[in-house]
């Protein structure tokens, strides 16, 4: 690839020149500008430069354009927001992501002064109600963004392409409305597609410097690489395909490196093993110190007990400060008195001397037992005395994990109890009652008997207060206890229903023992020695948080409403609902721009057709191009569109969820193609005639010139109408789908309609 | 390498001298002697040097070695498959299975299931052949009865397993193996206990086994062929492949596997032709056309024949009619569909309703309700007969209320029905709540009863077309396809053949979607069982269901209850393995209950073989990446010849062996043991190939002492091992010495 990044020769501004056809595209003005300025300046590079400083400038224009709307939690915020808002209250928590991406946005937090006071609990949530600092978070990827339209005109430039080429490559990125939507949010995505954008743009330039190896630059890109790389796999693990990508291309170089005929002379093996050990340290080991390093930032930073301690072993926990695990929590001992609270709903196992109705109003009957609910106050109706299962009353004695044990209501006397009847709401769930303590020991004595199931907990592992979550299983039965937030009707005070869930594996049937009322404060149990923060070594504590990540990794198979397939798309058909709002009739509809999409995704058909053909008439002995012509498709175009194949087919071997912006790394890769075949098509011999044709034009050169003078020869004209032709129907799709990225302006129900063209599911339909 | 071949290349390197032959002469090896004709001249030059030494009886037998050496291997594949075969008079294993389906074909009962009918005609054919009637039942762990000749029919099973010896050596042979190494091959297939123990009972997979081994020995003749195109022998072998490629796959579809690898081979073949600009272009064109005849056209043939003698020989109503249209169903013998039922649909009348989709099953709902979304009651498709798939037709809540002793009304297009589930007494209802699996869609539940519901319950009836009459006015049973429209949402009742999970009970989802695509036939229902009391009983079934129709239907259905069979992880299933386990032979099975009264067979293969083979893949890999390495570094180590050894007789067997094991990797479904059997075919080719290659050219000793250690070691460890394949009496503690790893469960 990008074998000549050559000065422009004075020829082709002779060419440029002749031409002042006027194009629709309403950044045929910024194309002038390049000319005019072009025509006064004689170096080559001049055209480009303003070129890029164009681009740029537009990149950060349609990045940063209203990023304060919508002033509220949009989407996946939820998540990394709140992920920053941890880093700096500095409270350990658990994501399947690595932390480089989620330490960037914390580092933009810390740097703007904000303390992470707001959790980004639900999607709509006010920023300014709540005072978060979210356009400065929304600056970070909003920059990254546009840079990455700079990094796309520049490898581009690099590779050697026209200045109309590189102006549609980085063009169809700058005016793509999925990279604008996923770049003006608080997402991990613009982030990790720079980082790949850039791995390919310093491999370039690593590959470019092929003829000086070891000199200071040829070790500073390659270093480069490595690192970009190793950001790009610490942000999120799909980075792991621009390792492929560029470990294909490296192992393709080695190859030929190897080869006894290669053009500079054999290499010696010891040669060919320092040029094979500089490449595994600068693209293997280097980075993945680099990717460790930024464990060890994330451990340093999130010393604070937090959400993420139950993904962690308890070693782990004592890790970290101000646990409360370590402070707080008690061994639960037979006939102390507890407070029992659900873990999700927060409301405590609670009983009151009123009866469940005979008749619930859909007919079916109850035992008219003492009711048992849920209650979300502090209350003395909510102590519960554990009793031992033999009634042995020595004192002291500790509960342990899977015990049977009875719980008695303190205030009314009473033992808790369930049975196969029907609970008042769930036909299917059995109702949970309380019985007198002599039938709970006498006849009732089996239905009385429940299990202390603790979470992920060992066998006879000591039951404790507030650290032993735990599943309470009704032990002849088999049900779980369980609560909901639809209420009770009015005979229930409006409180939540306890029942017996007979799915017992759903995490929402787990409670805790929130405190022990019957041990006074000053009693000695509560008196416990000072416990120092334990350290653990870094490699132990990184294997242990990255055995986990890939665990719940594979664990994210359910379904999402918005979630898509592979095949879907390179064709967009269908994006991804980020916000609404209805009294402005406003939404986020995350969604790339159908034209320019669909372009760069028929023209990597239609380079596939090109290479198809050319192999195929090779084959049969007509050779239909020029020896530096195919070099260039095979080895520029190429490795682009072996960089969209190896961000793209990875996805059809994965079980988890999917959604539109994992294409996007893909979808860069294909606005390279894009701009590198429309130049070939435009100004090579017309390929698409090529193989059936034979070589029928004479203008392709016989001797190898640079790529420069060879397209000198001909017009450049071709790809500069195409480029203005390409930019005007990408800033019409952009325009026109303007309204759903950006959030605003609202829409009319015809206008909506008029958006779903293959029947993107939008609201605001009807 | 290569400058030593001439001073070692003595009589032990038959092959290398005939190989050359056809590289240098293309055109005229004459092909009708072969695999006998090419060798026997080299070999009576070596005889003439070495006549004096030898005495007249190693002399014949060298001479006649192709004839003596797979007739001795044969006979013993024949002790070993064989003997014994009856001592064991239990049902065994998924005999179970294969048993009952060889049944249903001699009673013609129509059966479901998830593999192709021609392994389980075979089952059938054998019953036919032993004389039993089918009346048998196959439960797992039953004694045989008196009159089920059960011997005759695992007898007649082995014959496949059998057969794989002989066309194992064959195959060798063709590859171009030199003697020692064709017999190295032939042994470890012969040697192998669980080749041996599969075949020796009624199952499916000495069939397959024998079928791939019979695909590569083919394969070898045609690609042998290879100067002779458009000869006689040429076609031969390319019709040959065609059939034992369309065979193997009517077995089993991992039959599929070794078509990919013949498949392969072919691209290769052609794509080597396209570029041969000499080859005149008919000539090309003729290659591709007698590729695909042979290739797909016939495998395509036999596989459809396959299905339409299943249909032919099950004739009659049986437990897996509900997996097939209605239409089939009113074909078969003894059936109740569309016989004596009432023609037009009316108010008040009870029906099953039937998905019209390639593998549909009946409308059904039953107590269990939803885990997520409305926890309302579930409905879903269901593939058996049940009185939880009856529905009642209902006026709308709008319409004038049933009476059952007013003049029956009739069902007519456009009309908005309810639909009541007969078992529950609720309405069939959706509502905008997301459907389960199929999340943009919505949920369809089971709601109310009779009085309590709403204007969600309402369904509009949409016929799509009649097969009998062009009357809108009435809805009929069977002809009529409809679909149903919710008119609250808009949306259509539909079923994907997408399976619920365990606690749907593994069956399909149903749901409303809201694309309104009028040709999706998964919209699409019909009326199958029908009843009511008021209007006369009449013969719907007249019309006959279309042969192409009914073939893909079941493969449709094939699919979608193979896609079920994943595993659940609610369910320990002892048996089960997973794919990393088998080449390094982890586990066994065990085939029957570990009683001490019954005869015990443990499927667990010679761990020679399963070590060596599964070590020969590695090592190809290595010898692969030397060679390149040192290609490209310009040593030019290989000739054309010993290059062609590699690629045909090594690479492809590694490339087969891939094909027939990554599907199991990224396969969902639950896997067994036996599922890598054919690829352990590959791998010992593999294996063969590579002492040949590494030993061709040592010297006389060498070759003797290598060879014989192998030979010692396979059949050693095979007779060690050989009671796990006929059959262990006693207690199972007196097996212990076979024990080596506690995986390897043969005693408790």
């Amino acid at each position: 690839m990008a074998s000549t990044a050559v000065p422009q020769g004075s020829l082709r501004q002779r060419n440029t020149g002749s031409k002042k056809s006027p194009a629709a595209a309403p950044l045929e003005q910024e194309v002038s500008k390049v000319k005019s300025v072009q025509q006064k300046t004689k170096t080559s590079e001049t055209e480009y430069r303003i070129g890029l400083v164009l681009i740029t400038l537009f990149g950060f224009l349609t990045r940063f354009w209203g990023i304060s709307h919508p002033n509220e939690v949009v989407f996946d915020e939820v998540h990394f927001g709140k992920f920053a808002s941890y880093y700096l209250e500095r409270t350990y928590f658990f994501d399947v992501h690595p932390p480089f991406g989620k330490l960037l946005f914390a580092f933009m937090g810390w740097l703007v002064g904000y303390d992470g006071h707001f959790h980004f609990e639900n999607i709509g949530d006010s920023y300014i109600v709540n005072k978060v600092p979210y356009v400065a978070f929304r600056a970070l990827p909003a920059i990254l963004g546009a840079l990455t339209v700079s990094v796309v005109y520049l490898i581009m430039w690099e590779s050697g392409y026209t200045l109309p080429a590189c102006i549609i490559a980085a063009g169809l990125v700058l005016l793509d409305n999925a990279h604008i939507g996923q770049t003006r949010l608080i997402l991990l995505d613009a982030t990790l597609v720079f980082c790949m954008a850039c791995s390919l743009l310093f491999y370039i330039k690593f590959y470019k410097l092929r003829h000086e190896p070891f000199s200071r630059k040829w070790w500073k890109w390659l270093i480069l690489t490595g690192f970009a790389l190793s950001a790009d796999i610490s942000v999120k693990y799909v980075g792991t395909f621009a390792f492929i990508t560029i470990g294909s291309a490296v192992i393709i170089d080695l190859w030929e490196l190897l080869d006894v005929k290669r053009p500079g002379g054999a290499l010696s093996l010891s040669q060919f093993s320092k040029h094979f050990g500089a490449r595994a340290f600068g693209l293997i080991i280097m980075p993945f110190l680099f990717y460790l390093f930024w464990f060890q930032v994330h451990f340093a930073v999130l010393t604070r007990s937090g959400p993420g301690d139950d993904f962690m072993t308890p070693e782990f926990q004592e890790t970290l400060s101000d646990n409360v695990m370590l402070a707080n929590s008690l061994d639960i001992q037979y006939y102390d008195t507890l407070t029992i609270r659900h873990k999700e709903t927060k409301a405590y196992l609670h009983s009151h001397p009123d009866r469940y109705p005979l008749r619930y109003d859909d007919g079916r009957v109850s035992s008219q037992g003492q009711q048992v609910t849920g209650y979300p106050y502090n209350d003395t109706n909510n102590y519960w005395q554990i009793l031992p299962m033999d009634g042995d009353e020595a004192l002291g004695r500790v509960v342990k994990n899977h015990d049977l044990v009875r719980l008695r209501h303190v205030v009314t006397d009473t033992v808790l109890l369930s049975h196969d009847v029907a609970s008042p709401s769930y036909p299917t769930n059995q109702e949970f009652t309380t019985v007198a303590v002599a039938d709970a020991i006498g006849k009732r004595a089996q239905d009385t008997l429940f299990e202390v199931r603790i979470e992920h907990g060992k066998k006879s592992q000591a039951f404790k207060s507030i650290a032993s979550h735990f599943k309470l299983i009704h032990n002849p039965s088999k049900v779980a206890m369980w609560t909901h937030t639809k209420p009770l009707p009015e005979w229930a005070f409006k409180q939540q229903e306890i029942n017996g869930n007979k799915q017992i594996a759903p995490s929402s049937n787990v409670w805790l023992v929130e405190d022990i009322p019957s041990v006074p404060q000053s009693d000695p149990r509560r008196q416990k020695p000072e416990r120092q923060v334990k350290t653990l070594p870094f490699l132990r504590k990184w294997f242990e948080l990255q055995r986990a990540m890939f665990y719940h990794n594979s664990k994210l198979t359910s379904s999402h409403p918005y979630a898509s397939h592979p095949y879907q798309w390179p064709f967009l058909l269908r994006g991804v609902s980020f916000w609404t709002k209805n009294d402005t009739r406003q939404q986020i509809y995350f969604l790339g721009n159908p034209v320019g999409w669909w372009l760069a995704s028929s023209l990597l058909a239609v380079f596939v057709g090109i290479i198809g053909a050319d192999q195929i008439s090779l084959r049969r002995g007509i050779d239909a191009l020029d020896r530096r012509t195919r070099s260039r498709l095979y080895n520029s175009t190429g490795f682009f569109f072996l960089a969209w194949a190896t961000h793209y087919f990875p996805f059809y071997l994965m079980g988890r969820q999917l959604f539109l912006h994992h294409y996007l790394p893909a979808h860069l890769a294909s606005c390279l193609v894009a701009g590198s075949l429309i130049e070939f098509v435009f100004t090579a011999e017309p390929a698409e005639e090529g193989p059936s044709g034979g070589k029928t034009q004479s203008a392709g050169p016989k001797r190898y010139l640079s790529a420069r003078e060879r397209l000198a020869g001909q017009s450049t004209m071709g790809v500069w109408v195409a480029c203005g032709v390409v930019l005007a129907v990408a800033v019409a799709g952009w325009y026109f789908f303007l309204p759903l990225t950006y959030g605003y302006p609202g829409l009319s129900v015809e206008q909506v309609l008029r958006r779903k063209w293959l029947g993107y599911d939008l609201h605001f339909a009807k | 390498m290569a400058p030593k071949k001439p001073v070692v290349a003595s009589g032990a390197d038959v092959g290398d001298g005939v190989r050359r032959r056809p590289v240098a002469a293309a055109q005229a090896v004459p092909v009708t002697a072969a695999p006998t004709a090419p060798t026997a001249p080299t070999e009576v030059d070596n005889k003439k040097q070495l006549a004096p030494k030898k005495s007249s009886v190693l002399n014949f037998l060298d001479a006649w070695e192709v004839v003596l050496a797979p007739l001795l291997l044969t006979a013993l594949a024949i002790f070993t498959r064989l003997w014994k075969i009856g001592i064991s008079n239990i049902v065994t294993w998924d005999e179970a299975h294969f048993g009952k389906f060889g049944s249903h074909y001699i009673k013609h009962e129509y059966y479901f299931d998830v593999h192709p009918p021609l392994g389980k005609m075979l089952v059938g054919l054998s019953g036919v052949l032993a004389g039993y009637n089918g009346s048998f039942e196959f439960k797992s762990g039953e004694k045989y009865p008196e009159d089920v000749d059960y011997t005759f029919m695992r007898a007649f099973n082995a014959g496949f397993g059998i057969a794989c010896i002989p066309m194992a050596y064959f195959t060798a042979r063709e590859l171009k193996l030199s003697r020692p190494a064709v017999w190295l091959v032939t042994l470890m297939v012969l040697c192998e206990n669980s080749y041996t123990t599969i075949s020796r009972f009624i199952l499916l997979d000495s069939m397959l086994l024998c079928g791939t081994v019979a695909t590569v020995y083919c394969w070898a003749k045609f690609h042998n062929q290879r100067y002779n195109s458009f000869e006689p022998e040429w076609f031969l072998w390319l019709f040959m492949t065609g059939l034992s490629i369309g065979c193997v796959c009517s077995v089993k579809l991992v039959g599929l596997f070794v078509t990919a690898l013949v498949g392969l081979y072919t691209v290769e073949d052609l794509w080597r032709k396209f570029g041969d600009t000499k080859m005149p272009v008919v000539t090309l064109g003729a290659h591709v056309v007698t590729r695909v005849v042979g290739l797909i056209v016939i495998p395509l043939l036999v596989y459809m024949l396959s299905f339409a003698l299943h249909f032919a020989i099950l004739d009659r109503t049986g437990p897996g009619d509900a997996q097939m249209s209605s239409l089939f169903q009113a074909n078969l013998k003894g059936t109740s569909v569309g016989r004596d039922s009432p023609l037009e649909i009316a108010y008040g009348s009870r029906a099953t309703i039937k998905n019209m989709g390639y593998g549909g099953g009946l409308l059904h709902s039953h107590v269990q309700t939803y885990p997520e979304g409305s926890h309302q009651q579930q409905v879903t498709c269901y593939h058996h007969k049940d009185s939880n798939n009856d529905w009642f037709f209902y006026p709308s809540r709008d319409d004038e209320a049933y009476d059952s002793e007013a003049d029956p009304r009739f069902i007519a297009d456009g009309t908005t029905i309810r639909l009541i589930h007969a078992q529950t007494g609720r309405n069939l209802h959706s509502h905008d709540i997301a459907a389960p699996m199929s999340k943009s869609d919505k949920e369809v539940s089971c709601y109310g009863n009779l009085t309590v519901g709403d204007a969600k319950d309402h369904w509009k009836v949409e016929v799509v077309r009649d097969a009998a009459s062009r009357d809108r006015s009435r809805i009929r049973t069977l002809t009529t396809a409809f679909r149903l429209k919710h008119p609250v949402m808009g949306c259509y009742l539909r079923a994907g053949n997408k399976n619920l999970p365990q606690w749907g009970f593994k069956q399909i989802e149903v749901t409303c979607t809201k694309t309104n695509n009028p040709r999706d036939t998964y919209t699409h229902w019909n009326v199958e069982a029908h009843w009511n009391d008021k209007l006369p009983p009449s013969d719907p079934g007249v019309y006959k269901s279309p042969f192409f129709h009914d073939f893909i239907h079941l493969n449709v259905a094939m699919m979608t209850s193979n896609n079920a069979l994943v595993p659940d992880p609610d369910k320990q299933d002892d048996l089960a393995s997973k794919w990393w386990q088998w080449p390094i032979l982890d586990v066994g099975l065990r085939m029957c209950s570990w009683d001490d009264s019954v005869v015990k067979y443990f499927l667990l293969g010679n761990p020679f073989v399963y070590w060596g083979s599964t070590a020969a893949l590695g090592v190809f890999g290595l010898v692969a990446a030397w060679y390149i390495l040192r290609w490209q570094r310009g040593f030019g180590d290989l000739n054309t010849t010993e290059l062609d050894q590699i690629h045909y007789a090594g690479l492809y067997p590694v490339v087969g062996w891939f094909l027939h094991y990554l599907p199991f990797v990224v396969m969902a479904r639950v896997t067994y043991v036996h599922h890598y059997y054919p690829a352990l075919y590959f791998a010992i080719l593999t294996f063969g190939f590579l002492a040949d290659w590494f030993l061709r050219n040592r010297k006389r000793v060498v070759q003797y002492a290598a060879y014989g250690l192998l030979y010692t070691v396979i059949i050693g460890l095979y007779i060690y091992f050989i009671p796990i394949c006929f059959g262990m009496t006693g207690p199972n503690k007196q097996y212990r010495y076979m024990k080596w790893f506690e995986k390897w469960r043969v005693t408790d």
